[in-house]
């Protein structure tokens, strides 16, 4: 019965993973290429511009991925219980999941560059007197305008998440606590977050690996120098050298071991975390 | 897991299976007796025309008049396929002949010049030769210079003719009344005016222009390099022009810390007055963004009184193009006197026409100079007598990978 | 409500947050001439709205493939889906935490990797620029999604009822039209939907694998997101969004209150 299901993921995802890795050390004799060398990891390793992106990568991820998990549990405390409008704000939430990132993206250059939506309105407050004023928020060395992306989709994501969660769990655990004399904040410290504990894990492992791994957001808001790993990998694959290509395979090989370990180690520490608690 | 392992043998097999058509023939231009024989071979058949997609308009005539025209007048399918960068499409002719798709290729026209063709060229990934074998080829002036090399390399007739360009600085009129037409002029100001000029990152088609621009003048001319590459030459002289462009680069926008990544997102920043000037390697851009309300209306072009780039762009066919006869009519339409005319009206697109007007039939000639131009376009009596050439395909590339090096990360 | 002014702010703030960057997608796709610093536009119109349907801006080409793409993924992933959901929700057996990390593998590991690695192999075998092709890769983000939200449908399914269905004397293809298929509807439904909404929205994979010339509404906006009409952009990114809004609306019911299915992501 899983048969299907582990073709799609041996034959295509790992069968494309395999073909990536024995491309990126330039051999694969269907083509011709019969040498073996790790000469595109050497250069990956040496070269400023790779070093650089990869910090950038992983600040875009752990920044994305820190600010919508927090903002998530927010929204989703407050909307976990009933109020006036809650059917509709509920749904808006939810809209918000369907919407693909390139349109996300688009949204927020409208919004956010240095002509944007808010450069005008601050210039009508008379914040500022022209474009340069405003801060730039997009194409900017920080990576604000992808941040700002991710940080508006995931929190959604999350926060729906988490939303099913709590109403899964209902409000049995909590009445106990307040039963025994804990306050709100009591509550919540010691009772929903612990229970919403390994949703807030898987929520923000997918959050993370995705913003680590996707390609058109930075593509889109990104500054040209130093892009995000995946952009940077897209550029090399499609050099018209294409000796660039086993490099390209490499950085796509290098995004992913990384984001292995990473998501392995952030388990890990969140597993001890649990113990000491 | 044996129900496992059965079921991938089962889809490699059915994928072994698609394998099929690799020994399609191969079809060499001496299999045509004549013209109509090409165009009987091209009824039915779809060109997957792929080509830089950056302009909405272009991309409207292409898939409008031109595709309408192929359908009704050849039984021809034009599937325009848009890339951001014409390497794009090199890169993916280069990756099906690696895989061995040597017959049955996915692309079955480009437009190209320059490096790219060049690349195409050297790595034996064209068809041809056949641009002389169209008919509209007639009026085509191929003893010119300027058509029958493209940035230095001969043509051999592996391109034909699409359209031709030529440089031009845009500016608003109701910001800039006068504005500086020397290159020397024009430092001036930017250091000036910090923060309001800057230019679309090389290798951006437009961008290396402006580079170029820049260079030829920094350096003393681009005489000195009218030859083939040169790397001692190259390392030498052009320092003078990364110096340039440094001591420029505290005054661009954003402090120069960085560059528009794209010719349209430095269009946006024109539109929205971040900065002051923009470029066009098209001298009708300009008044086409005016029509459709992208440019403010006050937006008017300049050329340097030491010269612009100008050059010739064309389409040409991969050699493992399937539908090299229907590529062959759709190159042919496109040099027609009717379609070159569409093409220049500035409704369309305002291109200068690839065919030389003066072996028109007289309607048509008079047709040519009846267009309208548009309101900030320059005319041709304004434009022809400040032509520079461009360099041959490797000085090109050297200077976009020593811009990254020297300018961009300096 | 009064009793909570700062919650009520909080919930604001949500509403607006959500729905800030379609304000200037609506706003742009009206527009003509809008240049800095006006706050709306200098002169509204409709030539983004009329150039986005006109036959040469090939909308309607992209959407037919679209759809096609999405249902065929959804189709195929549902179907590949169920069984593998049914084994990894009802049973236990031997090796079974291996064969989730691998269905889960691709929701970590980014399927761009995969597809530079396999897109040689589908040039080879003609599955590049073809529709096939990009289903097939589309299967790769698809199926683990697909996969866990129906396995965790069955972890709440009673297959008892099956056992009775068949003790009335019902064949295997009755018990799965009457008694299967609608206990898990709602499973189905919400898989489906995150099917057709990782596929309508993928741009990358598509791009690689169908080399631009399986034109979807994505590669069409990216293509204009690129050049820079940010009239004709807007109109068509709300284009883009329209028919994952609609099918939203539809299965919403599928989405809120208690959600088994959805609560399922707590276990990846």
């Amino acid at each position: 019965m899983l048969a299907p299901a582990l073709i799609v993921i041996i034959l295509l995802f790992g069968g494309g993973l395999l073909l990536a890795l024995t491309q990126s050390f330039g051999f694969l004799p269907v083509i011709g290429l019969n040498e073996f060398s790790l000469a595109a990891y050497g250069q990956l390793f040496q070269d400023d511009v790779f070093l650089t992106s990869l910090g950038l990568t992983l600040w875009i991820a752990v920044a994305s991925t820190g600010i919508s998990t927090i903002l998530a549990l927010a929204c989703a405390l407050l909307l976990r219980r009933p109020f006036w409008g809650a059917g509709w704000v509920r749904f808006l939430f939810q809209l918000n999941i369907p919407i693909p990132h390139l349109v996300g993206a688009i949204g927020i250059l409208l919004l956010f560059s240095q002509s944007g939506l808010f450069a005008r309105l601050a210039y009508l407050a008379g914040l500022i007197r022209e474009t340069g004023e405003f801060p730039a928020l997009v194409y900017d060395p920080y990576a604000i305008g992808i941040i700002l992306e991710y940080v508006w989709k995931t929190t959604c994501f999350t926060g729906v998440i988490l939303l099913a969660n709590l109403q899964t769990l209902g409000d049995n655990f909590e009445d106990v606590a307040r039963t025994l004399g804990a306050n709100s904040w009591q509550r919540l410290r010691f009772v929903t977050l612990p229970l919403l504990r390994p949703a807030v894990l898987s929520s923000s492992i997918l959050v993370f690996a995705f913003t680590f791994g996707a390609f058109e957001v930075p593509f889109l808001l990104g500054q040209r120098f130093p892009s995000a790993l995946p952009v940077l990998a897209y550029r090399k694959y499609v050099d018209s050298d294409l000796t660039s290509r086993p490099e390209a395979m490499a950085i796509s090989i290098v995004i992913a071991i990384l984001i292995t370990f990473l998501v392995l180690l952030y388990m890990r520490l969140s597993k001890q975390a649990v113990k000491r608690v | 897991m044996k129900k496992v392992f059965s079921s991938l043998v089962i889809l490699l097999l059915a994928i072994t299976a698609c394998i099929g058509g690799e020994e399609g023939a191969v079809t060499d231009p001496a299999s045509y007796n004549n013209w109509e024989d090409v165009v009987e071979e091209a009824r039915g058949q779809t060109v997957n025309w792929y080509m830089w997609g950056g302009q909405d308009n272009i991309n409207a005539w292409v898939t409008g008049y031109v595709a309408d025209n192929l359908k009704e007048q050849y039984d021809i399918t034009l599937n325009m396929v848009p890339v951001v960068d014409t390497a794009d499409a090199v890169n993916k002719v280069l990756g099906e002949k690696q895989a061995g798709r040597d017959s049955d290729g996915s692309v079955d026209l480009i437009w190209i010049n320059g490096e790219n063709f060049r690349t195409m060229r050297q790595g034996d990934l064209l068809y041809g030769p056949w641009a002389d074998d169209l008919p509209s080829g007639q009026f085509v002036n191929w003893d010119d210079a300027s058509v029958n090399t493209d940035l230095g390399f001969p043509v051999d007739f592996y391109e034909s003719p699409y359209g031709k360009a030529q440089f031009v600085m845009i500016y608003d009129s109701a910001k800039i009344t006068d504005p500086p037409t020397t290159m020397d002029g024009l430092i001036e100001w930017i250091q000036a005016n910090p923060g309001r000029f800057t230019y679309p990152a090389p290798p951006d088609f437009t961008g290396t222009a402006f580079m170029l621009h820049m260079c030829y003048h920094a350096t003393g001319g681009h005489e000195q390099f009218l030859t083939p590459f040169d790397q001692a030459v190259f390392d030498d002289a052009w320092a003078a022009c990364w110096a340039q462009l440094n001591e420029i680069e505290p005054f661009l926008w954003r402090d120069g810390s960085t560059y528009p990544e794209s010719h349209a997102q430095h269009d946006d920043l024109f539109a929205n007055g971040e900065v002051w000037f923009n470029m066009a390697y098209n001298p009708a851009e300009a008044s086409s963004k005016v029509e459709s309300g992208q440019f403010p209306e006050t937006t008017r072009t300049f050329v340097f009184e030491e010269g612009t780039l100008a050059n010739t762009h064309y389409v040409a066919i991969p050699y493992n193009s399937p539908n090299k006869a229907a590529a062959m009519v759709v190159a042919n339409f496109l040099l027609s006197p009717e379609a070159q005319l569409s093409k220049a009206d500035t409704a369309n697109w305002g291109d200068r026409p690839a065919v030389d007007v003066n072996r028109l039939p007289a309607d048509q000639q008079t047709a040519f100079n009846n267009l309208p131009r548009g309101v900030a376009t320059l005319s041709d009596a304004e434009l022809a007598p400040f032509r520079l050439p461009e360099l041959q395909a490797d000085w090109r590339v050297a200077a976009e990978r020593a811009w990254e090096t020297f300018v961009l990360r300096e | 409500m009064i009793k909570n002014p700062l919650k009520n702010l909080g919930r604001l703030a949500i509403v607006l947050g959500v729905l800030a960057p379609f304000v200037p997608l609506v706003i742009w796709s009206f527009s003509f001439r809008w240049f800095f610093p006006a706050v709306l536009p200098t002169e509204w119109s409709l030539r983004p709205w009329l150039t986005v349907f006109a036959p040469q801006t090939r909308v309607w080409i992209a959407t037919a493939n679209s759809l096609w793409i999405g249902f065929g993924t959804t189709f195929l992933s549902i179907l590949i889906g169920i069984p593998a959901g049914r084994a990894l929700g009802l049973h236990q057996f031997k090796g079974k935490t291996v064969v989730e990390f691998l269905i889960l593998a691709p929701t970590i590991v980014p399927a761009l990797a995969a597809a530079f690695g396999i897109h040689i192999m589908f040039i080879r075998y003609g599955l590049a620029d073809t529709r096939l092709g990009v289903i097939l890769v589309h299967l790769i983000p698809v199926t683990p999604y697909t996969v866990l939200i129906l396995s965790s449908v069955f972890a709440n399914y009673n297959p008892d009822y099956e056992d009775q269905a068949r003790s009335l004397g019902a064949n295997p293809l009755q018990v799965w039209i009457y008694v299967t298929i609608p206990a898990i509807l709602p499973g189905i439904m919400v898989a489906g939907l995150f099917a057709f909404i990782i596929s309508w929205s993928q741009y990358i994979l598509t791009l690689l694998i169908g080399g631009g010339q399986v034109l979807t509404l994505p590669v069409l906006l990216f293509s204009f997101a690129t050049s820079g009409d940010s009239g004709l952009t807007a109109a068509l990114s709300l284009v883009f969004i329209a028919p994952a809004v609609i099918f939203l609306l539809l299965t919403s019911r599928y989405l809120t209150g208690q959600n088994a299915a959805l609560g399922g992501f707590g276990r990846v």
